[in-house]
């Protein structure tokens, strides 16, 4: 019985099971590339008449989330698992200054050897020598045997990382004008926005997005940090990203007669206003900072430099467009009885406030792979065999090469 | 004025390359060691005013040309030549130049038709990991253009006779190729994870099935199965030279096909 499951993991651990599955799982990402995702089913059904129900049936629709992907990559982990843990102990075992492998059928000799040399190139070369019967066994980066579990390890822990990360993660946008405050209540702490503004290149291209932002804890401690693309900020398990940014402009509408400001406050591009006694609805169509004009002699945003800025504005009443405008800020807008008109545009910021515990661990699942890479390509175990007159080389991963640098090493002496 | 000596430096690199990819396949149809020479001097001469082409950008820009598709295609040549005269210092075997070279002209080709006009970093490009990400992608893609070089050899000389081959000892350029390709690989994984976490200072998100992301992963898994194929079941020989061939397509689609056929955060590098 337990020979049948020894057997029956070992067939699961298989590198025949392992390629298979990568490919199967190469094939679902290319398919995921090469199909738009994310949009509605009958998009598929229309434009992919013959393949339709089954880019459904698969969810290729939604291909990296696809229940069919994730058991690719749960079976993926299973066998890579069961694998390294099958193989580690005959590699622990070569570990061990004992173990020797079979290095006299090697075919890389070399010839014509000085015993005296071969004992004191081993020594300079920090190989661990044993001498028996007339033989000299030398090895060295035994620890290289590990690599390749390592790397498996990383791996291992990636997929862990990512599964823990998806299903815990969470993440929100918060918009936030200069002054504004949005409150953490589960982490018990408020975060103000003190200073938001854009720097420029001469071209007027945008060079950085800057939030100055100071966290106030229940404790009653406080922190201040500046934030901007590339440079989050983190407090409490949270991060704080520079993702989005837009403007915001003061609308007031006076009544012309009493004087009266029947209206005002702040409007975000597209946005709109109803006021009821006109029926009218003031819509900001967009502020620019810096006017242009475009082909069809449109309003296009030359930069978001406040160098000459102009509002447009389209008023709608009963459903009807009324009338549109370009106006400089407190360039009043004449209608019926009102005057309209835009001010103060300041710039608000859009922050992507992200809960991913797993990110440490994804970040050491890097680091394990990459010294396991590093240590199973260039760390490899060396082995050499001084019998009878001849030098015997042996290094299973890469034993042509190490034959060549002992071979020279040795000519060179000569 | 920085512009120009790049203009020009890039003009005479590519004349060289080209009368450098001649002369190799002179010396591998003649198996002239004096033409052979020449044509590794005319390499190195080329690579030394391709050095100057991109120092020129870097000064002229402020910063590593590593930004758009021109510059990128630009490093990209640099580290295939580059990658062949240390392969050459260690080796010696220069005939492999008459492949790898022609690769290098192509992407020295494809950079002359991008634009080169020197357009100011985009935020989410100032950071960095850029320079990691781009420096490891260079030398990478390098290692998989010589790596396929060398396997194109091996499947010429696979059908030649023994006094006609171009590389005397096909075992040694199958071993060649693989160590390449083991270098190529280790990078690789530099660039993917590099770009990950840079992805995640950026974005928020380490990993977001990007299509040039989903690509390179793509190309990772070509050659981690070439890897434990070679390792574990001792494939050697015309299969593996064809694994690395097809790594390299992979690797090629992944640079130029995914910026032309599929939309892709990451085509800011226009
Ligand atoms: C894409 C994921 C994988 C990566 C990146 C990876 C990486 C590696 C590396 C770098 C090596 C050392 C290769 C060398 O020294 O030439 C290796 C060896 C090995 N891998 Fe993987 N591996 C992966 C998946 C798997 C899976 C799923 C299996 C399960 C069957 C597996 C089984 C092995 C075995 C048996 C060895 C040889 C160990 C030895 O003989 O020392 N690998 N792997």
């Amino acid at each position: 019985m337990k020979k049948r499951i020894t057997k029956i993991i070992h067939h699961i651990a298989s590198l025949r099971v392992a390629i298979a599955l990568l490919l199967l799982i190469a094939a679902y990402i290319v398919i995921g590339t090469l199909l738009p995702q994310h949009s509605a089913h009958s998009y598929y059904l229309e434009r992919y008449v013959k393949t339709g129900p089954l880019i459904i049936a698969l969810t290729l629709d939604k291909a990296y989330s696809s229940p069919l992907f994730i058991i690719l990559l749960v079976l993926f982990s299973i066998n890579l698992t069961l694998c390294t843990a099958t193989t580690l102990k005959a590699q622990i075992r070569q570990l061990k200054g004992t173990f020797f492998p079979a290095v006299a059928s090697s075919e890389f000799v070399v010839e014509g050897v000085d015993e005296e040399a071969v004992r004191s190139y081993s020594q300079r070369m920090r190989f661990n020598v044993v001498e028996r019967d007339g033989e000299i066994r030398a090895g060295k980066m035994r620890i290289g045997v590990l690599g390749a579990a390592i790397t498996h390890v990383g791996i291992i822990l990636l997929f862990l990382g990512g599964a823990i990360g998806n299903m815990s993660s969470s993440e929100e946008m918060v918009n936030l004008l200069p002054g504004n405050e949005h409150r953490f209540e589960a982490q018990g702490f408020t975060l103000t926005l003190d200073d938001f503004h854009m720097t420029f290149d001469e071209s007027g291209a945008v060079k950085q997005y800057i939030s100055t932002v100071t966290v106030t804890d229940d404790d009653g401690s406080q922190r201040s940090d500046r934030l901007w693309v590339n440079k989050p900020f983190h407090y409490k398990g949270l991060g704080f990203y520079q993702a989005n940014y837009n403007w915001a402009s003061n609308l007031r509408i006076v009544e012309r007669e009493s004087r009266e400001v029947v209206a005002e406050g702040l409007m975000r591009n597209g946005g709109s206003y109803f006021y009821q006694s006109n029926h009218l609805t003031v819509q900001l169509y967009g502020y620019y900072p810096e006017l242009g004009i475009g082909h069809q002699q449109q309003p296009v945003k030359i930069s978001d430099r406040e160098i000459d800025p102009y509002y447009a504005v389209v008023l709608y009443q009963f459903g009807e467009a009324v009338g549109s405008y370009i106006v400089a800020p407190n360039q009043h807008i004449h209608w019926e009885d009102l005057e309209i008109s835009f001010t103060h545009s300041v710039a608000y910021t859009g922050l992507l406030v992200r809960k991913d515990l797993s990110y440490p661990i994804v970040l050491a699942s890097f680091l394990i792979m990459i010294a396991g890479l590093f240590i199973s390509f260039y760390l490899y175990p060396r082995f050499l065999l001084f019998k009878e007159g001849k030098l015997y080389t042996y290094s299973r991963r890469n034993g042509w090469v190490f034959y060549q640098s002992i071979r020279s090493a040795f000519t060179k002496k000569e | 004025m920085y512009q120009s000596i790049e203009n020009i430096t890039f003009t005479i690199a590519f004349v060289f390359y080209v009368a450098s990819a001649l002369l190799f396949f002179v010396h591998i149809s003649k198996l002239s060691k004096r033409v052979e020479r020449v044509a590794l001097l005319t390499t190195i001469g080329g690579l030394v005013l391709h050095t100057i082409a991109m120092a020129a950008r870097t000064i002229g820009a402020g910063r590593l040309p590593f930004s758009n598709q021109y510059e990128f295609a630009l490093s990209f040549a640099w580290g295939i030549v580059l990658s062949f005269v240390v392969l050459h210092a260690l080796y010696r075997y220069g005939a492999i130049g008459a492949f790898v070279m022609p690769l290098a002209i192509l992407v020295m080709g494809y950079a002359s038709m991008q634009s080169k006009t020197v357009r100011p970093l985009m935020p989410a490009l100032q950071s960095l990991w850029l320079t990691f990400h781009v420096s490891s992608a260079i030398l990478s893609y390098g290692s998989f253009a010589l790596a396929c070089a060398i396997s194109v050899i091996y499947l010429i000389d696979s059908k030649r006779a023994d006094d006609h081959k171009i590389l005397a000892e096909p075992e040694v350029s199958d071993i060649l190729s693989y160590r390449v390709v083991v270098f190529g690989f280790l990078m690789l994984s530099v660039v993917i994870i590099s770009g990950a976490i840079w992805a995640q200072k950026a974005w928020s998100r380490y990993w977001a099935w990007d299509p040039k992301e989903t690509w390179s992963l793509i190309t990772w898994i070509i050659y981690a199965i070439y890897l434990h194929l070679r390792l574990r079941k001792n494939w050697r020989g015309k299969s593996a030279a064809w694994f690395a061939i097809i790594g390299f397509a992979s690797v090629i689609f992944t640079f130029v096909g995914v910026n032309i056929l599929l939309p892709s955060i990451h085509s800011y590098a226009t």
